[in-house]
């Protein structure tokens, strides 16, 4: 695996094709958390879950709260709105989660299909992003390793600086233990490929945008942020 | 979430007199330093200074206001957050 590099306006990183294998599987398993069908499996075609939007393109607005997600990765995907109003967080999570679960999904599924047809540059092994598809691909590599940190039970930085000693950990000799081992190893190595990924991408992003700012006489930018603080702008 | 134009100003008439609401972004082990200023940048239009003191608070403090106003814009932006990975909160102001 090569980190991004800009090239001509896209950004071109190199996956081969067992990187790429390993990656679609946790792309098609993080699909299958948000309750999307796997797209590494054939489907009959017809049992996706409701779509968001009504027919005639009308916003579907759900009248029952749906309850905050079981699984802890997927609450971390979809995240309570409020640490402290219960209420509140019920009634945003009625508004934007069907919203939100799509975006991800069409993210994930964008990436997936990324993943599974290489070629789309000069050697079969590049992954090629436009300027355009960048912050999605960005997003969704977030939530690749969101879901892996959980699994991971990484909830604080020293934890997360910690996990990768378990790459330089001789095996347990207990079988069942090494299993433990075997798989923790797998996915602390996933999640620090997909980390140094982003970062590559993510790098080349900021760059740009900070570029086109200056390019712009760094102005008020057309953000859509709605306040401001800080003192900033 | 999308409000049409008229909500949104009766929504700004409701509740210009009473306590701004904020988004808070909390820390967590996974987003990058980098993302994370990227986000504030691109998102919010922070100048780099302001983005990076913001991504440095949230990483060293646990968390950071990084929007303020009427609760609708506050709901936007915590979707926005939460698309982008990062995890957001609403709250009162000052509470």
């Amino acid at each position: 695996m090569h980190g991004f590099k800009a090239r001509q306006g896209r950004f071109v990183a190199r996956v081969d094709e067992g990187e790429r294998a390993v990656v679609a599987s946790v792309v098609a398993d993080v699909l299958e958390l948000l309750g999307a069908p796997r797209p590494d499996e054939e489907h009959a075609g017809d049992d996706r879950p409701a779509a968001p939007q009504e027919p005639g393109g009308l916003p579907h607005l759900r009248t029952d709260t749906p309850a905050p997600p079981g699984d802890p990765a997927v609450r971390r995907l979809l995240p309570d709105a409020s640490r402290d109003d219960p209420s509140l967080a019920a009634e945003f999570r009625r508004l934007t989660e069907d919203d939100l679960r799509a975006q991800k999904v069409d993210r994930l599924e964008a990436l997936w299909r990324a993943l599974e047809s290489p070629g789309g540059g000069r050697r079969r092994d590049e992954l090629v992003v436009s300027a355009q598809d960048a912050p999605a691909v960005a997003a969704a590599l977030t939530d690749l390793r969101l879901v892996l940190a959980e699994r991971l039970g990484v909830h604080t930085d020293a934890e997360a600086d910690a996990m990768y000693a378990v790459l330089g950990e001789p095996p347990p000799p207990a079988s069942a233990a090494r299993g433990d081992h075997e798989t923790r190893r797998y996915l602390v190595s996933v999640y620090g490929a997909l980390t140094w990924l982003q970062e590559s991408l993510v790098v080349l992003m900021l760059a740009d945008a900070r570029q086109a700012r200056r390019a712009h006489g760094d102005g008020p930018p057309g953000t859509q942020g709605t306040g401001d603080v800080a003192g900033s702008g | 979430m999308q409000t049409t134009p008229d909500e949104r100003v009766e929504a700004v008439e409701e509740t210009s007199l009473g306590d701004p609401w904020v988004t808070i972004v909390w820390n967590d082990p996974v987003n990058l330093m980098s993302y994370v200023t990227y986000v504030f940048e691109t998102y919010f239009g922070h100048p780099h200074a302001t983005a990076e003191k913001l991504m440095r608070q949230v990483h060293e403090e646990g968390r950071a206001v990084v929007s303020t106003g009427v609760l609708e814009s506050m709901e936007v932006d915590v979707q926005a957050m939460h698309g982008f990975g990062l995890w957001a909160t609403l709250q009162r102001s000052g509470a």
